[in-house]
């Protein structure tokens, strides 16, 4: 397509201004977000709609970093995070690699069930499960808040690999097990390379659905030493006021995990392209 | 499977119980900040340093979902010692049994004859003292006085025809309105206030049990805020405003009374100098009478708490008139120990408002019927939209005078029946 | 399109001595284990339980008061006017983010699956949104609508698109777009991911060919990239409807359903009734009702997925 657009240069610059027009709607959001943290907290209503600060303060940075217990926060997120991301990639991956080659009994029952548990509010089923886990003595737990997330999450991992499974074909591997792979070896030397933009997008998906997942981190933990982060911003929220300087801040603070990590799984994204077994 | 965890977790706490055989409190603080869980540590540290093998675990849990996460841990069996208890949640815990009863441990208490008469009878509410109320608030009017001025308003409204023109008046300077309406959560305590004032009585019910919300009188009230705000003389998106929106509103300047309780003022008196606003009380109606809501929180005991000597005696430091007076000035309550409104901190002219609120014989403070079951529901959601739908035209004040009047009715008939 | 037609068909037996029994039954099995104990008994017993409660009179803090009561719930259902109503906002809100999310998150997956400067800072900035926590998006959007400290209202009304600047939150007429622009800001890197993986499993060959028969950009969209997405898409948005259609958290923060229940989604109104009613029972009512619209049009994409996919 590229050579498409060599040619014609009206569409090169429709093209450059579409690429401004996602850039300039994901990122104005964000601008406010920043903009708010490091205003002022006297010039936050008066100078609410300029664009830019007349003065700026990085107190709330400093404020959220050293004075409250965010950095804490961040760890048991962090770990959380990365735990859920990993489990479940895995054991989606396996799960997904089943639905795609295989045909078995009560593999449409599954998909129902797993579809089914997508659809039913969380809400409602809440209530059960903080009954099991405080009957377990889970809760205020790290571990508990991973296995929760990681059933939760599985269904839409498991699609997923599923789909990239499904869009590398078996003669691949099956040609590798006629040359006297057993099946894992050909998963690892065939499949795998190729899934690996696959498995870049789950991980990535699994790990910011954990990153800022609310309802059960609130519920399942009490413990300040337990607590994650976006529990942690809700702290800014009290019936009296809010402190949006500082909760701006930290909500830019938590922004860097997830930045850094898709940074680090985009090399496995556009790995399709650079290995040029597709072209642009 | 489950019965292995489940003997691991016993196993566990066996362990635990031998390790530390010390008493372990639970305290649930529900109207969490910052700074004051900062004082309420620290008032609990006296505490524990005066008890010995007493150790209290304080739970935060932010505001905004504290009813969900407190209502969802007592049924799953995670059942807190001492919760901080609203007014609004009382009736629900107490009607469900959940609640100990304090009345003799009160009676018994050193200080429990200092407390004042309002403190008792509201903390009986419920039948009998589930709660031991640490402070009231009760609704008094900010006024901002730079936009006063500028609408050349001399003197801030006393009555509600005078709030009216006051607040037109503030509307016609450009991009300001009147009146901080709060049209959306929490907004129901000045429905009920113009009700009432209009009405020229703060009874709920009649008699025989009627509500006299639909009273002609009441809908007046509900009218008066309508024309309020369809007349622009409050802010167009104040439809939806909580109370972030309408103190933000009110600092911000965008607007220039705001009906609030002292709480607010911390939030206030941090964005905005001193001799910008100053506090009035609420405007009376026809009958030369106003009708402040007041409210309070206090601190309840479950009565499935294993510990409930230690319990009390936690309540009682936290009560006591020395630690009541660190906590309410960081709170912003009124006290509830005799006498503590000779403090120093509460003869500034801020809180003139209030205190002159409590000593004119025509501001009657009124207590919302918390008692009911459901007036959290009440509030939270049918008043909640169907006044969204009067501010907008879409029902008239009658109509949703009637609703309000045959749910509170109903809620008023179990009430009464349950006692 | 041609090696994924056959897909259903059963792998070639590798080895002689694999019995098929071990083949068909036990291996599937195998891989699938971890995934059907964690969502057995971390999942499926709550689920069974919470839907338990539609045919139930329950209440959190009441265990002792509770009974079974039949379908009386559901007959509640048909007479309740706010269902209705928020049945017909869900409709609107989620087929108006899903659509949204994403024709844009295509486009932006065809973007970047095409060469240009800066193309992996470009990435990394505009998946950005979907790292943003619910909570505080929401926030943000709000704050962005809020004609004293946003600068949205009072773009929209110099474009002449609002007469005046005033907050489209408030508005009963379009208070709903504020929580569906939010939602296509957050949603669309989910679209643009999901399908630039899927775009970059196309076989290039396939685009080359293409160009040498003459074909022209539109055609080979039409005839090469669509239908090779075709199963990707059909899954993601089913997965994404089923979300939004779930998704409270945004309208909660934002609107809490107002102004007036002109917001009022199901999921909204789940959480109304369950934790400010305290009505377990009902709230489950509505829950199931969602479930089972869903799971219908759950059947009627997988379905039309398998229509495409063997084309």
């Amino acid at each position: 397509m590229s050579a498409v657009l060599r040619r014609r240069p009206a569409v090169a610059i429709a093209k450059y201004a579409a690429l401004a027009g996602y850039l300039a709607f994901a990122l104005f959001p964000l601008y406010w977000l920043i903009k708010i943290a490091i205003t002022p907290d006297a010039l936050i209503y008066t100078e609410g709609t300029q664009l830019l600060p007349s003065s700026v303060t990085f107190d709330n940075f400093a404020k959220v970093i050293l004075q409250t217990d965010f950095m804490a926060y961040f760890g048991n997120s962090l770990y959380v995070s990365l735990g859920t991301a990993a489990v479940t990639t895995l054991v989606a991956a396996a799960a997904g690699y089943a639905f795609s080659r295989f045909d078995f009994a009560g593999k449409k029952l599954l998909i129902a069930v797993m579809l089914i548990t997508q659809m039913f509010p969380l809400l409602m089923i809440i209530a059960p499960i903080y009954k099991i886990i405080s009957q377990m003595g889970m809760l205020n737990s790290l571990t508990s808040l991973i296995v929760v997330y990681t059933a939760f999450n599985i269904p839409f991992a498991t699609f997923l690999m599923q789909s990239f499974f499904d869009g590398i074909p078996k003669d691949l591997e099956e040609a590798a097990m006629m040359d006297g792979c057993s099946r894992f070896q050909a998963l690892y030397k065939v499949v795998f390379p190729l899934t690996l933009p696959g498995l870049g997008a789950t991980l990535g998906f699994v790990f910011t659905a954990a990153w800022s997942e609310l309802l059960f981190a609130l519920m399942l933990i009490s413990k300040n030493d337990a607590m994650t982060f976006p529990v942690g911003l809700l702290t800014f929220v009290s019936k009296f006021s809010v402190d949006w300087g500082q909760m701006m801040a930290a909500g830019v603070l938590a922004l860097v995990p997830s930045c850094l990590f898709f940074i680090f799984i985009q090399r496995y994204l556009v790995q399709g392209l650079t290995s040029g077994a597709v072209k642009g | 499977m489950k019965h292995l965890l489940k003997g691991i977790a016993a196993a566990g706490m066996l362990m635990g119980s031998t390790a530390y055989a010390d008493t372990t409190l639970k305290l649930v603080e529900v109207i969490t900040s910052p700074e004051r869980t900062e004082t309420l540590q620290a008032l609990v540290d006296e505490y524990e340093a005066a008890n010995d093998g007493v150790t209290v675990e304080i739970v935060s849990l932010p505001w905004g979902s504290a009813f969900e996460k407190l209502a969802t841990m007592v049924a799953g069996g995670d059942v807190p010692d001492i919760v901080e208890m609203p007014e609004r949640w009382a009736a629900l815990y107490a009607g469900s049994g959940q609640l100990a009863a304090l009345d003799e441990q009160v009676a018994g208490w050193e200080h429990g004859s200092t407390l004042t008469e309002k403190t008792v009878q509201m903390g009986t509410q419920t039948g009998a003292m589930h709660m031991l109320p640490y402070g009231f608030y009760l609704r008094a009017m900010f006024y901002n006085k730079k936009l006063l001025a500028e609408a050349g308003v001399e003197t801030p409204p006393a009555t509600m025809e005078e709030f009216k023109a006051a607040s037109a008046a503030v509307s016609e300077l450009d991009g300001k309105s009147g009146y901080c309406l709060r049209g959306g959560p929490g907004g129901l305590n000045a429905w009920v206030m113009m009700a009432a004032a209009m009405n020229g009585t703060n009874e709920f019910f009649t008699e025989d049990g009627k509500s006299r919300m639909n009273e002609p009188g009441s809908v007046a009230g509900l009218q008066f805020l309508i024309d309020m705000y369809q007349d622009g003389n409050a802010p167009k998106d104040s439809v939806s405003w909580g109370f972030n929106e309408i103190v933000a509103g009110f600092y911000s300047g965008t607007c220039a009374f705001l009906d609030q309780d002292p709480d607010a003022l911390i939030a206030v008196a941090e964005r905005m100098p001193a001799e910008d606003f100053a506090v009035v009380p609420m405007p009376v109606g026809p009958s030369g009478k106003a009708f402040p809501t007041i409210g309070y929180v206090g601190w309840s005991m479950f009565a499935a708490s294993e510990h409930k000597d230690e319990a009390f005696d936690l309540i009682a430091h936290l009560s006591s008139p020395e630690a009541n007076a660190t906590w309410t000035k960081r709170v912003g309550v009124i006290p509830i120990h005799k006498g503590a409104d000779q403090d120093p901190y509460f003869q500034t002219e801020q809180f003139k408002g209030w205190f002159d609120t409590l000593n004119g014989s025509q501001y009657v403070p009124t207590l919302m019927p918390a008692y009911l079951e459901q007036f959290g529901y009440f509030a939270d959601s049918i008043a909640l939209d169907s006044s969204q739908e009067a501010l907008l035209g879409q029902r008239t004040a009658q109509d949703i005078a009637d609703e309000w009047a045959d749910f509170l009715t109903q809620e008023y008939a179990n009430w009464k029946a349950a006692q | 399109m041609i090696a994924r037609a056959t897909k259903t068909v059963v792998p070639r037996k590798p080895r002689a001595r694999r019995s098929l029994y071990l083949q068909y039954l036990v291996e599937p099995f195998a891989y699938l284990s971890p995934a059907i104990v964690l969502i057995g008994t971390v999942i499926l017993i709550p689920l069974i339980i919470g839907i338990s409660y539609s045919f139930q009179s329950i209440e959190l803090l009441r265990p002792f008061n509770s009974g079974w009561v039949g379908f009386e719930n559901y007959l509640a259902l048909w007479t309740d006017k706010k269902f209705w109503i928020a049945l017909e906002n869900t409709f609107f809100w989620t087929f108006w983010s899903v659509v949204l999310q994403f024709l844009l998150g295509l486009g932006l997956a065809l973007l970047l699956n095409t060469r240009f400067w800066g193309k992996r800072l470009f990435q990394a900035l505009v998946f950005l949104p979907w790292a943003v926590p619910t909570f505080l998006s929401a926030l943000t959007w709000a704050w962005l609508f809020n004609p004293v400290i946003g600068p949205l209202p009072h773009w929209l009304a110099s474009l002449g698109i609002l007469s005046e600047p005033d907050n489209i939150l408030g508005d009963p007429e379009l208070a709903i777009w504020g929580p569906i622009l939010a939602n296509i800001w957050f949603g669309v890197p989910f679209f643009a991911i999901t399908l630039l993986a899927a775009l970059q499993s196309i076989p290039g060959e396939l685009y080359e060919a293409a160009e040498i028969d003459g074909a022209s950009g539109w055609q080979s969209f039409c005839k090469i990239t669509l239908p090779f997405l075709a199963p990707m898409i059909a899954i993601t948005v089913m997965l994404r409807t089923i979300w939004i259609a779930n998704f409270a958290d945004l309208i909660y923060v934002m609107t809490g359903g107002g102004p007036a229940n002109s917001t009022q989604i199901l999921s909204t109104y789940i959480f109304t009734t369950a934790f400010r009613k305290l009505d377990f029972g009902y709230a489950s009512t509505i829950a199931v009702a969602l479930l089972l619209i869903l799971l219908v049009y759950s059947g009627i994409v997988l379905w039309l997925r398998k229509k495409l996919i063997k084309i």
